[in-house]
Parts: C-alpha cells; sequence; structure tokens
C-alpha cells in the first residue's frame, strides 16, 4: 500500500530525515513514533506530496509520488497534528468542498456525512463556520472529510490530540474498520500506549533514522512499548 | 514588558521589510534599503507630493489674506479624513482580532499593556496617513510665512493633536464595530457595506472641496469671516498652526479628554470584546442534496468564499467591482456634458475619447487586485489545497479565475454600455472592448504573480498580507500606472497612428505580457507555490 524508499529530507546543514525506508501493506495499521522534532512530520508531509525531499522515493500501491502526484493524493487522506481548515467556510461547505475535489457524488457524500457526522456527534454544528469550531470539532470534522472519499490509505499526524474519549474511541474502531476493508493505517503519535494497543506494526525514528521497525512483537518483545522506546533513546543518545 | 510588548507590535508591523517570510531569513540591507525606498516613494513622493501642492496652491493666498488659521483647518480636515479612511479599515482587527490575543492574554501581562501595544500600531497606521497630508502642508506655510517660536511649536502640536485625534476616531470606529460584530450574522457584507457608504462619502466630499476650494481662494475673507463668526472652534482649531498659544492649550485640552474617555471605553470593554465569541444565532444544519462541482469549479468556489467571508478583503482588493458600473453609470448618465467636453479638450487628438475611456475603465479594473494576497491568504490552512488530488496549477489558476469573473464580468457590461455613448464605427467597438477585457486579465496574472513571488504564509493578523505585503502596493500601482499609460501615451504620441492602431499595439502589447506572466505562473510559479 505504501512504501517508502530511502527518503531523505534536508533542511540546510540539517537532515531531518535520513534515508527512511518503510514498507506498509494492505491492512495494517501502521504507528510512527519518535521524540518532538525526530522527523516524522516531515517524513509524513514528504509522504502526502506536500513537502519536496532531497532523495528517495514514496509509492502509493506502486506509483511514485513524484511521477504521479495525483494519482497517489487520489487513493490517500491526511490530517495534520494541527487542523487548520478553512475558517470562513461553514463545515458542510468544507465537507462539500473535499467531496468536490474527490469527485463524490451527491447521494454518496449525503450519506457518509449523515453517517460520520452522526458518529462524532457534529450533525447540528455543520451550518456554524469553521472559526466557530473549538480544537476537538475541527479535529472531528477534518476526520470526517479524510473518510469522505473513502480512501485507501489514510495518513495522520498525532491524529488524537484535542479529541475527547468518545471520538479518541470512536476513530479506533474507524481506524480498524479501514483495515478491515483492505486500506492501510499510518500515523504519529506520542501516546504510546494508543501505539502499542492499535498498531499491528511500529517503527521508531530518532533524528530523522529508523533505530527500529516491524510487529509490535518484533519490537516490544516482552516489554512495554514504552519501555523499549525509552531504552532506544536512551541507546541511540 | 510593555517595552517588549511594543518592540513585538513594531516588529509585527515592520516585519515585511526586515524579514523574507518566503526564504524564512532576515532580508539582506540591500532589500531592507530597497523596501525602504518604495515605501518613501509612494508615501512621501506620490501622496505628499499631492498634497504638498494642493498646500502651495492654498497656502499663500490664505496667509497673504490673513487666513492662515483657514488653511490649517482645510489641511487640517483632510489629514484627519485621511488618517481615519487609511487606519479605520483596519482599527477593529488590529485592536480585537490579533492571532495572538489568546497567547498575550495567557501570559502575566497587564491587559492596559496589551491595549497600548495594539494602539500603537493603529496610531501609527493613522500618522502615516495623517502625516502625508499635514506634514507637507506644515513645510509649506513654514516656507510661505515668516518661522517663528511659536508657530513651529503650534505646527508640531497640531500634527500631535491630528494624530491623536485620528486615534480617538478610528478607535471609536473600530469600537462600535466591534459591538456590531458581536451580535450580526452577516457581518462581513455589512461591514463592507458601511465601510463602502464611508467611502462613497469621502469621494463626494473630495470633489465638493475641489470646488470648494477654487471659491474658497477667490473669497478668502468673506467665508473666513463666516466661519470665524459661525463656528469659532474651527477658527481656534487652525490658529493652532499659526502658534495661537490658548488655542493649542484648549485643544490640547480637549483631545486629551477625548483620549481618557476613549482609553476608558477601551479598557472597560477590551477583555469582554477580545474574548467574546459572537452571539449570532446558531445556524441550523438541514441536509440537503448537493450539486457536484468539478474539482476546479470547487477550487474557485472556495477562493470566492474567502473573498465574501472578509470585509477588510473585499475593501482593500475588491472596490472595482463597485467603481466599475457606478462610474459607467455615471458616464452614461452624463454623457451629453461629458463627451463635448472631451472633444473641446482633445480634439486636436482624433478618437481620444474611446483610448481616454478605455485607459480609465482601466484604472477602476486596477482597484481589483484579489489575486495578490490570495496565496498568503492560504497561511497555515495551504496543506489542505496541497495535499488535494488537484495540481498546484489549478490551485493558481482558481485564485487568477476569481479576479477574472469578478473583474471581466462587470468590465464587459460597462465596456459594451460604454460603446453606446462613444459612437464609434464597429472595429474601434470591438477593439475597445477587447482591450479593455485584455487588461482585466494581464491584471488577474501580474496580481497572481505577485501573490507568488511575494507570498506570506506567517502573518497573525489578516492586516499583514492585506495592508502590510509589497505585493498588494506593487500590484495596485502596478497595474493603476499601465492603466494611465494607456491613455498617457496617447496623448504624447499615441494619436499619430489613430485609435484603431493605437488599440491594436495595446492589445497586442498586453497579450504579450500576459502571455509572459502566465507561462511564469505555470511554470516557475508552480515551483514556488510547492516550495511554501
Amino acid at each position: 500500500m505504501l512504501r517508502i524508499e530511502n527518503l531523505t529530507k534536508r533542511f540546510g546543514e540539517k537532515t531531518a530525515v535520513d534515508n527512511l525506508s518503510l514498507h506498509i501493506a494492505p491492512g495494517e495499521i501502521y504507528g510512527f513514533i519518535g521524540h518532538n522534532g525526530a522527523g516524522k512530520t516531515t517524513a509524513i508531509k514528504s509522504v502526502v506530496g506536500i513537502q519536496q525531499f532531497d532523495s528517495g522515493d514514496i509509492f502509493i500501491n506502486g506509483t511514485s509520488i513524484l511521477q504521479d502526484p495525483l494519482a497517489c493524493k487520489k487513493q490517500l487522506a491526511y490530517i495534520p497534528d494541527n487542523p487548520d481548515l478553512y475558517d470562513f467556510m461553514t463545515g458542510i461547505k468544507y465537507l462539500n468542498f473535499i467531496a468536490d475535489v474527490f469527485a463524490v457524488s451527491p447521494e454518496v457524500r449525503q450519506e457518509r456525512i449523515r453517517e460520520y457526522a452522526g458518529r462524532f456527534e457534529l450533525t447540528s454544528d455543520l451550518a456554524q463556520p469553521i472559526a466557530t469550531y473549538s480544537h476537538g470539532m475541527k479535529q472531528k470534522l477534518a476526520l470526517i472529510s479524510a473518510w469522505l472519499h473513502d480512501p485507501k490509505l489514510i495518513i495522520m499526524d498525532e491524529p488524537f490530540v484535542g479529541l475527547d474519549p468518545k471520538a479518541a474511541h470512536l476513530l479506533k474502531q474507524m481506524m480498524r474498520e479501514v483495515c478491515d476493508n483492505g486500506g492501510a493505517i499510518f500515523f504519529s503519535t506520542h501516546v504510546l500506549e494508543v501505539a502499542e494497543k492499535l498498531c499491528d506494526k511500529v517503527a521508531i525514528i530518532k533524528q530523522g533514522k529508523l533505530i527500529k521497525s516491524g510487529t509490535m512483537e518484533d519490537v516490544k518483545g516482552d516489554d512495554s512499548l514504552e519501555e523499549v522506546f525509552l531504552e532506544l533513546e536512551a541507546d541511540n543518545a | 514588558m510593555l517595552k517588549f510588548l511594543l518592540k513585538k507590535q513594531l516588529m509585527e508591523i515592520f516585519r515585511m521589510y526586515f524579514y523574507d517570510a518566503k526564504k524564512n531569513r532576515a532580508r539582506s540591507k540591500g532589500s531592507i534599503i530597497a523596501f525602504f525606498a518604495l515605501f518613501v516613494i509612494i508615501m512621501v513622493g506620490l501622496l505628499g507630493g499631492m498634497f504638498a501642492f494642493l498646500s502651495s496652491v492654498l497656502c499663500e493666498p490664505l496667509t497673504t489674506a490673513g487666513m492662515g488659521w483657514l488653511y490649517f483647518v482645510i489641511m487640517g480636515g483632510l489629514a484627519i479624513l485621511l488618517g481615519i479612511f487609511g487606519s479605520v479599515f483596519n482599527t477593529y482587527s488590529g485592536l480585537y482580532r490579533a492571532k495572538d490575543n489568546d497567547l498575550l492574554l495567557s501570559m502575566p501581562i497587564p491587559i492596559n499593556e496589551i491595549m497600548i501595544a495594539r494602539l500603537l500600531g493603529v496610531y501609527l497606521m493613522g500618522l502615516m496617513y495623517s502625516g502625508v497630508v499635514i506634514i507637507p502642508a506644515i513645510i509649506v506655510y513654514w516656507i510661505t510665512v515668516p518661522v517663528t517660536f511659536a508657530n513651529v511649536v503650534g505646527c508640531l502640536v497640531l500634527l500631535v493633536l491630528i494624530s491623536v485625534f485620528v486615534l480617538v476616531l478610528s478607535c471609536l470606529i473600530g469600537w462600535i464595530v466591534a459591538k456590531l460584530s458581536a451580535h450580526l450574522k452577516s457581518k462581513a457584507i455589512i461591514t463592507t457595506l458601511i465601510a463602502i457608504l464611508f467611502i462613497v462619502a469621502y469621494y463626494v466630499f473630495y470633489f465638493a472641496a475641489v470646488e470648494a476650494i477654487e471659491d474658497l481662494i477667490n473669497n478668502a475673507a468673506l467665508y473666513g469671516g463666516q466661519i470665524k463668526d459661525a463656528a469659532y472652534g474651527l477658527y481656534l482649531f487652525g490658529s493652532i498652526g499659526e502658534g495661537n498659544w490658548f488655542a493649542m492649550l484648549l485643544f490640547s485640552a480637549i483631545v486629551a479628554a477625548m483620549f481618557f474617555v476613549m482609553w476608558y471605553v477601551m479598557h472597560k470593554s477590551f477583555l469582554n470584546i477580545v474574548t467574546s465569541t459572537p452571539q449570532a444565532k446558531k445556524a441550523v444544519y438541514r441536509e440537503k442534496t448537493a450539486k457536484q462541482n468539478s474539482a476546479f469549479i470547487a477550487l474557485v468556489k472556495k477562493e470566492l468564499a474567502r473573498f465574501t467571508s472578509n470585509s477588510s478583503y473585499m475593501l482593500n482588493c475588491g472596490l472595482g467591482i463597485l467603481m466599475l458600473p457606478l462610474c459607467t453609470i455615471l458616464l452614461v448618465i452624463n454623457a451629453g456634458t461629458f463627451m463635448p467636453v472631451v472633444d473641446q479638450v482633445f480634439g486636436a487628438q482624433s478618437g481620444i475619447a474611446v483610448v481616454l475611456l478605455c485607459s480609465g475603465l482601466c484604472m477602476l479594473a486596477s482597484m481589483n487586485d484579489i489575486a495578490a494576497p490570495s496565496v498568503s491568504f492560504e497561511g497555515k490552512s495551504l496543506w489542505i489545497a496541497r495535499s488535494l488530488p488537484v495540481t498546484s496549477w489549478q490551485i493558481l489558476r482558481a485564485k487568477a479565475w476569481l479576479q477574472l469573473l469578478l473583474t471581466g464580468i462587470p468590465m464587459l457590461l460597462c465596456a459594451v454600455c460604454l460603446v453606446f455613448i462613444l459612437q464609434v464605427d464597429a472595429l474601434q467597438a470591438i477593439l475597445f472592448v477587447v482591450a479593455c477585457l485584455a487588461c482585466v486579465a494581464l491584471f488577474a496574472l501580474w496580481d497572481l504573480f505577485l501573490g507568488v513571488r511575494m507570498a506570506n504564509l506567517n502573518w497573525t493578523n489578516e492586516i499583514t498580507p492585506l495592508k502590510q505585503s509589497g505585493n498588494i502596493l506593487l500590484a495596485i500601482f502596478g497595474s493603476g500606472f499601465y492603466a494611465i499609460a494607456i491613455g498617457a501615451l496617447y496623448l504624447w504620441q499615441g494619436y499619430n497612428i489613430g485609435p484603431v492602431m493605437y488599440l491594436t499595439a495595446c492589445i497586442a502589447v498586453t497579450a504579450i505580457l500576459s502571455a509572459f506572466f502566465y507561462l511564469w505562473l505555470k511554470s516557475r510559479g508552480v515551483r514556488l507555490l510547492e516550495a511554501l
């Protein structure tokens, strides 16, 4: 589903992502963890085609993001760490805008908006301007917009930040549903407990370099993910 | 703390001069000097020069007639009007809607200090606009009459009083807008309408003032006496500049009192306004089947939604939409007067009317620079468009298209209407309409070119991309000069080749320039957008 090959991104002298390679298969929830400034967001932005990178390549269902970015973007949805949405639109206008761009038919979008807005309890606020939304409401709207076009691959940067417990639980359910239907999820998080319980595979990144990756069992063994993470951080200090 | 806040406010106001947001680094010394030089040329050279000329026309006859006070009443009045005109559109957002409000309020900073920092921004904006009127007026006065200690002090006091008075009035208007905004639903549209009324009143006053000034110079003694008798306060206000100590003290006390009242009102309401959420009735969501649009139409509609949701954006970048039909209607109504005057004045240059009208319409179209701040407006939400399955070229094209549509449609209607009063043959009529539309296309591409070249995504207040960005300034002046050049070059030499050849040449030049910017945007512009 997603193949990152030798991805390298530099900002001047600093190498933010250093020769990163990952493979996310259909049906997998893949966690991406690392300390602040480790290069997670840079890598994610490169994957979704909004950050140019220096070398390597990224393939989504076999299509290179460098060769055919549009074909790749059609198959994925992205939610950034801070969902700065179009404040000047109402929630429903934003969803219709996204649906238009992804050519979701009026009937299908209506059905999906009804379903997801209902699940996130956002229906009654859809006519309100996004400017009046709280951080959590914006996050919910961003999630609905991501699910609106039924993407094969969903890439999220810290998706649980700002969500209430009920919405966070719902998101975990929805992530699992995507994977059960043959899709894949790649997301970054600082909440190791969530990663441990939710992810099929995990990758740990430090100073732009991949220091460990694999199935949850391979990475953590009998320890907790937190212990392994802190140990790896210390080892590579 | 106050020192830090003032420094932060000044850094925000003058950020574009020192910091290149696109390259994310400080500007070079040469670049800083060039930016300041451009600012000085426009504010001091153009605006200041215009008011220096007006001052030189008024000063000598009025001071010779012993009416120096009347000179200061006129110039002071103009300074106050321009000062308010320049700052009023930013006062509300500058004072109450800065994006760092929450951050500053959460820190142990006294509210007074935040208010002072915000007021500094409003004051500097008002001072800048009122200063370009009153400072040349003062200099011309000092050149015309003998300089004394009293009139030097008086003029300086007048400058300070005017700038503080402008601040007080701007704050009052900002406060009213804030109060209204809390209860209005379609506040962007209502604010825009109120502001347009204000602008219309300003221009009505301006045109009436031109006639009145001429009349005033011829009858200075008569009017001076009447004003002095009927409005003694105005006399005293004007005599500040002449060095009247009593007037200085009196008006200093009045303006100080007004300032403290404004401060008291703001102090009482500032926190409430800044932290309040609009109390407009919650819109009820009713599910309905949406009409499906193509990705490109969706992008254009998104740009339109941004434009119509922001009164500052509409006022600063879309006045041409209103001015084009307004001026056309006025021209059509007054065609019987206008056309003979043009023939009489420019009789020697055949076909001047068609070229002058083309130039005039293009001038009005140049007031629309919707595309110029549109890239900067993406701000932190640029990720949305970039992560969608649309090309960067589609994103840029949608921005240009909005300006093309909002300017091109009124331009087409106006140009076709004016064809009837021009009474020219079919070829000239077609060339006139095509030339006007070609300029609309060029201006949209030029504005977008500047928008991409000088994009600034890191702003905390929407005033920054609208008012404190070099691209807006260049967009307005660049297209404005182009429009003026169409008329001026014809008057200079163009009439020798006649209107048909001249308009054809204009269309050709405009098309070549448009093609250049189009190709630039499609290649380099796209790359620049992707690198933002």
